[in-house]
């Protein structure tokens, strides 16, 4: 039984499809990642998953069980435009929301204050949302989406909009509740996040999955193209290896572009016989350089 | 129904706590004292010391002397009349600015066998009042100076008396006979309190309950709102919330009012009025209360579902006026029909969901319906509230969702398809 496990899910709105036979599912303790450009279908995947719309067709189960209301409990939901209320205090609404997903008032107050602590902002807890700057903001709204200890946790474009300190204390938390046993839907546009904490991730274009599995699978899909070398000093003839296509000075070493995986070794063997090595390393593609070469120039995340 | 008693709650609490509310409150409640105790606020400002008016003597003695004759009779006047014999207008004059007489008089002979024409000078005109009690004294003047002594004074005063003209129902067999005039003035007294009360109730907690939707919709609560509790029980929970919220105001207004009419300088008019709460009829206060909840939840339902379909508070009061008119036309057929409870208009709206509530109480309080009938618009009322609540929610459950410009009823339509709500 997987917490949630979507098949064939097919959304449209009027002639526009939205989301197109899309498939995945996420185990407990997993955090999933969907990826994809503006109007991919991020978002109207995961109003599906919440029942906030119904999908035309396909199946979404939780637990094996189609949708039914006392999910609510088990759901907590970050919405992109956070969605809190702008002139109520945090403490009033975040235990509202808490008590309406079936937390007894007493219990989230002190979860709050536990977040609150956490996240270096307990002067917070009288303030109301519009007193807040931005990124506090955001702070609450995600306190408000862990508060009640959900299961599955539904995170749109969560990180956007905060500060690289913040961040990482969202990411570190995030990972937390993950290793928890807390299955977690996570979309983005910022590749460097899931690559940090998804195993697996679906990427999205028009509504259609146009790259699934684990995060391993696809790299090791992807051949090898980017050779890095830092040497004690400049190395001849790197050009005129068989493969090489490209190659950059940086202030310390080289950037080389290859076709096939085999002229790595020769370029090592060229370089060796020159000067001394310092580093040699075959990267292994990015996400983004994945995404950009599944999506295409199409995309303009 | 747990997630209902959150709602209220929250509802209750976040509008209670707030500046707005309290100000309000408290500034409707001034305003109210005020108005309760103005009668008697104004009554210190006047003083019992009726106004002297100066009488040029020396033009018509006869005419002259009945006056003051007139005025010397009265028990309780706010008019005195000071004669002036020998004196000119210029002195007269003098006796005004230094406020000794409020004006004087001065006849005028015309042509022979007329009533002379009376003058009044004066810094200020003389006022409504005191001018009419004047001319009543001059118009039984001149009946007595014309019929001289052909009548005897008891005809004279039958005379001046006003025809009364009173009106009585027949009784139809079976039915009860009239009741006792003083009970129905009760009736329509509390009839016209309970109009008055669903109508600022719809227009305060309405206006309220749409604009909190919008609020939500557009700070985006309202998604995570919708998944966490159904939309039925989101909505009632805020109606009801609203509801008790607006009781309470209520209850502090009535609360001011009765204080008020408490103390000492304002237990005299009351007993005036002869009021005793035996009076009051019971079945009609119950009828009306249960119509005025009816009434509530039926509009209260309508204004969460425009609130939900627009996205900017200030689409908001384009989008409700259509329910705040309907509210406005039920407020006023009721007010102003009633002296005519019987009439067809009356009877026609007591069946049309949103004029019963008051239409049908002012059948039950002052007209002569059968309960039958009040049963009838009862359940004509329960079936729309259902009925308009299952499809605000409908409308609630899509609107939240739809951004952007207000949309069609279309539109709606199409986005409930497409939603499969």
């Amino acid at each position: 039984m997987k917490p949630l496990q979507l098949q064939e899910v097919v959304k449209q709105y009027g002639d526009k499809t939205a989301v197109n036979g899309l498939s995945f599912d996420v185990e407990e303790g997993e955090m999933y990642g969907l990826l994809g450009a503006n109007g991919a279908g991020k978002t109207t995947t995961m109003r599906m998953v919440l029942g906030l719309i119904y999908p035309d067709g396909g199946t979404i189960q939780y637990d094996g069980k189609p949708f039914h209301s006392g999910l609510s409990r088990i759901f907590g939901y970050l919405p992109e435009e956070r969605g809190m209320y702008p002139k109520i205090k945090v403490s009033e609404q975040v235990t509202y929301l808490a008590q309406l997903r079936g937390m007894s008032r007493k219990d989230a107050d002190s979860n709050l204050k536990y977040w609150l602590e956490r996240f270096n902002v307990p002067e917070n807890y009288n303030k109301k949302i519009e007193e807040l700057s931005k990124g506090n903001q955001q702070k609450i709204g995600f306190i408000a989406s862990i508060v009640h200890k959900p299961k599955l946790l539904i995170l749109d474009e969560a990180f956007s909009g905060l500060d690289p300190v913040n961040v990482e204390l969202l990411k570190e938390t995030v990972k937390e509740l993950r290793d928890q046993g807390t299955s977690i839907l996570f979309s983005t546009h910022r590749m460097e996040h899931v690559e940090e904490l998804c195993r697996n991730l679906t990427i999205l274009q028009k509504g259609k999955a146009v790259l699934q599995g684990s995060l391993r699978d696809l790299k090791s899909r992807y051949p090898r193209e980017h050779v890095v070398l830092r040497t004690s000093g400049a190395v001849e003839g790197l050009q005129s290896i068989a493969g090489v296509s490209d190659v950059q000075r940086t202030d310390d070493g080289y950037r080389i572009r290859i076709t096939d995986e085999g002229s790595a070794q020769h370029i090592l063997q060229t370089a060796m016989t020159q000067v001394n090595v310092q580093q040699f390393e075959l990267k292994e593609p990015t996400l983004n350089e994945i995404f950009i070469k599944a999506v295409g120039s199409e995309s303009n995340a | 129904m747990h997630n209902v008693r959150t709602v209220i709650g929250f509802t209750l609490r976040t509008k209670m706590m707030t500046k707005a509310f309290f100000v309000t409150t408290i500034i409707l409640a001034l305003i109210i004292s005020l108005g309760v105790n103005l009668p008697y606020i104004i009554s210190l400002f006047s003083s019992d010391e009726p106004t002297s008016i100066g009488l040029m003597q020396g033009k018509d003695t006869k005419i002259e002397q009945s006056l003051e004759q007139y005025f010397a009779k009265q028990e309780k006047s706010d008019l005195k009349i000071v004669p002036y014999a020998n004196t000119s207008e210029a002195e007269l004059n003098k006796q005004v600015e230094d406020g000794k007489i409020e004006g004087y008089l001065t006849l005028e002979a015309e042509q022979a066998g007329s009533f002379p024409k009376v003058i009044y000078h004066g810094e200020d005109e003389l006022g409504m009042e005191k001018q009419s009690t004047l001319t009543n004294a001059l118009t039984l003047i001149k009946t007595e100076w014309l019929v001289k002594d052909s009548l005897t004074p008891e005809q004279i005063a039958e005379l001046s008396k006003p025809v009364s003209l009173d009106s009585k129902t027949i009784a139809k067999a079976g039915e009860e006979a009239e009741e006792n005039p003083a009970n129905k003035g009760i009736s329509i007294v509390v009839v016209m309190v309970l109009i008055v009360l669903l109508f600022m109730t719809n227009t305060m907690t309405g206006n309220m309950i749409a604009s909190e939707v919008t609020q939500e919709k557009s700070s985006r609560v309202m998604e995570i709102l919708i998944t966490s509790v159904s939309p039925l029980a989101q909505m009632f929970g805020k109606i009801i919330g609203m509801f008790l919220l607006g009781l309470l105001q209520i209850g502090i207004f009535l609360a001011v009012v009765l204080l008020n009419l408490m103390l000492p300088h304002n237990a005299g008019p009351l007993k005036e009025l002869n009021f005793d709460i035996s009076m009051i009829d019971w079945s009609v206060v119950g009828g009306g209360l249960l119509l005025y909840v009816l009434g509530y939840f039926l509009y209260a339902t309508l204004f969460a579902a425009v609130g939900s379909i627009v996205s900017r508070t200030e689409d908001l009061a384009q989008a409700i006026m259509p329910i705040t008119m309907l509210t406005m036309a039920a407020f006023y057929i009721a007010i102003f029909s009633v002296s005519t409870p019987n009439s067809m208009l009356v009877k026609v709206t007591s069946y049309i969901p949103f004029f019963i509530p008051t239409s049908m109480l002012l059948r039950i309080g002052i007209g002569n319906s059968a309960w039958w009938e009040f049963w009838v618009g009862v359940l004509i009322m329960l079936v729309s509230v259902v009925f308009f609540g299952w499809l605000s929610a409908k409308i609630y459950r899509t609107g939240v969702l739809m951004y952007g410009k207000r949309p069609s009823w279309k539109e709606i339509r199409k986005a409930m398809k497409a939603y499969k709500i």
